[in-house]
């Protein structure tokens, strides 16, 4: 059971990181607590399923999907195009510690080829950087997905469920 | 119906058009995707009863206003200021948008909507510091940091959004402004480690410099590829890329510092 407490901990500071970014992009006061929700929901997603031993991009690509989804409803709800709640709130499933290593692996690249480790960098390198590269990827294109399969050119056309008048 | 054949007299025109490449103009800086600033123009000129053709790219908007045989009545362009990102603008065009369909707004009724979203204030300074310090943390503690990493990321991402504020002021280059706030942020957050308060693998070292990602240009570029609008789309993402080659930098040169 503890990793559900360790989950939901990070699930929280997983919303916090997103409404950060919310600060910084200016939002609307009225959309700050779903986006505090989205983010926790999506880091929430993406830790269960790497508890569950899945791939990294996949589980990025399962909470950036969920992101999508969720801010449909919330842009009726809220009055507010859904990139205001997806673009903050998937800022968190970013792999910074990921893309670091390889920005450093890549320096190491740069060095000596002879020496001992060069082969074992080159490899863990190339790992962090083909994850960083599909994470990325993930996430742009998972927040889009929704629109993409209910083919509407705006979510004013969709419906849903409680939408205020 | 005026001696030319149409409804609209091309003053009526020319000042409608100027309102559509206010309205492009704003949205793109403010970090619309090209889909969003094109549908939005369409929705608008389409209340007024005209179609329009556009061109948009990063830094400018092209308009051609059609008559009703599809012909070109006449072509204006409009410079996109400089990009800086702020939602509140993308919401109330929206809404804008939506509601001068449904009322039947006026030319003027708009530009005067337009100011007012213009004039509306960003968040205050010290609000904004510290909600980003949190996210800093909050990153750190995604990264299975300490709860003294994370008072350490708080500390380094508010200040190094002060730097990059500040940078800007001073009319640095955009790519320096994140260069200063990596260095200055990894800097602080570093020091943790180097004094030996925390063992545990520079994660607030990294994670400090996270608050500056380029989130929008990295998603707008795949949603703008998607939509079809591949230039764009290219364009937003070696913006992106560019973006973290100044992180990068700032990061190293820090780590050349500490010897990390």
């Amino acid at each position: 059971m503890d990793w559900i407490f360790i989950l939901l901990y990070k699930s929280f500071w997983g919303g916090i990181a997103a409404l950060g970014f919310a600060a910084l992009f200016n939002v609307p006061v009225r959309s700050f607590f779903h986006i505090f929700l989205f983010g926790g929901i999506g880091v929430l997603i993406k830790f269960t399923l790497l508890h569950y031993t899945f791939n990294i991009a996949f589980a990025s690509l399962a909470g950036a999907v969920a992101i999508g989804f969720l801010s449909i409803p919330a842009a009726h709800y809220k009055h507010t195009p859904p990139l205001i709640f997806y673009i903050p709130a998937v800022i968190p499933m970013i792999p910074g510690i990921l893309a670091y290593r390889m920005i450093l692996g890549l320096i190491t690249l740069t060095g000596n080829p002879k020496s001992p480790t060069f082969n074992t960098t080159l490899l863990e390198t190339v790992n962090y950087g083909l994850k960083v590269v599909f994470i990325l990827i993930s996430l742009s294109v998972g927040v889009v997905i929704p629109m993409l399969i209910l083919r509407k050119e705006s979510v004013k056309d969709i419906k849903v469920l409680f939408a205020k008048k | 119906m005026n001696e030319l054949g149409y409804t609209a007299t091309i003053e009526e025109m020319r000042e409608l058009a100027d309102v559509l490449l206010k309205v492009g103009t704003m949205l793109m800086s403010a970090g619309a995707n090209t889909g969003r600033v094109r549908n939005t123009v369409n929705r608008i000129s389409e209340a007024f009863g005209h179609s329009v053709e556009q061109h948009i790219t990063q830094r400018s908007i092209m308009l051609t206003m059609l008559d009703d045989n599809g012909s070109s009545i006449f072509t204006s362009v409009r410079v996109t200021p400089h990009h800086v990102i702020n939602f509140k603008t993308i919401s109330g065009i929206s809404k804008m948008s939506w509601s001068l369909v449904a009322d039947q707004w006026t030319i003027p009724k708009i530009r005067e909507e337009l100011k007012r979203l213009e004039e509306l204030p960003h968040y205050p300074r010290s609000q904004v510091l510290t909600l980003v310090g949190l996210a800093g943390a909050g990153f750190c503690s995604l990264a299975d940091g300490k709860p003294l990493d994370l008072a350490f990321t708080f500390v380094a991402s508010a200040v190094g959004l002060y730097v990059r504020q500040e940078s800007l002021k001073a009319k640095f280059n955009p790519y320096m402004a994140v260069y200063f706030a990596a260095f200055v942020a990894s800097l602080i957050a570093g020091s943790s480690s180097k004094l030996g308060l925390s063992d545990s693998q520079n994660h607030a070292y990294v994670t400090s410099v996270l608050f500056l990602i380029p989130g929008v240009p990295l998603i707008n570029s795949f949603s703008d590829i998607l939509d079809g609008n591949v230039q764009n789309g290219v364009t937003r993402g070696f913006v992106g890329f560019l973006i973290s080659f100044s992180i990068a930098l700032g990061i190293l040169t820090s780590a050349l510092i500490y010897q990390f």
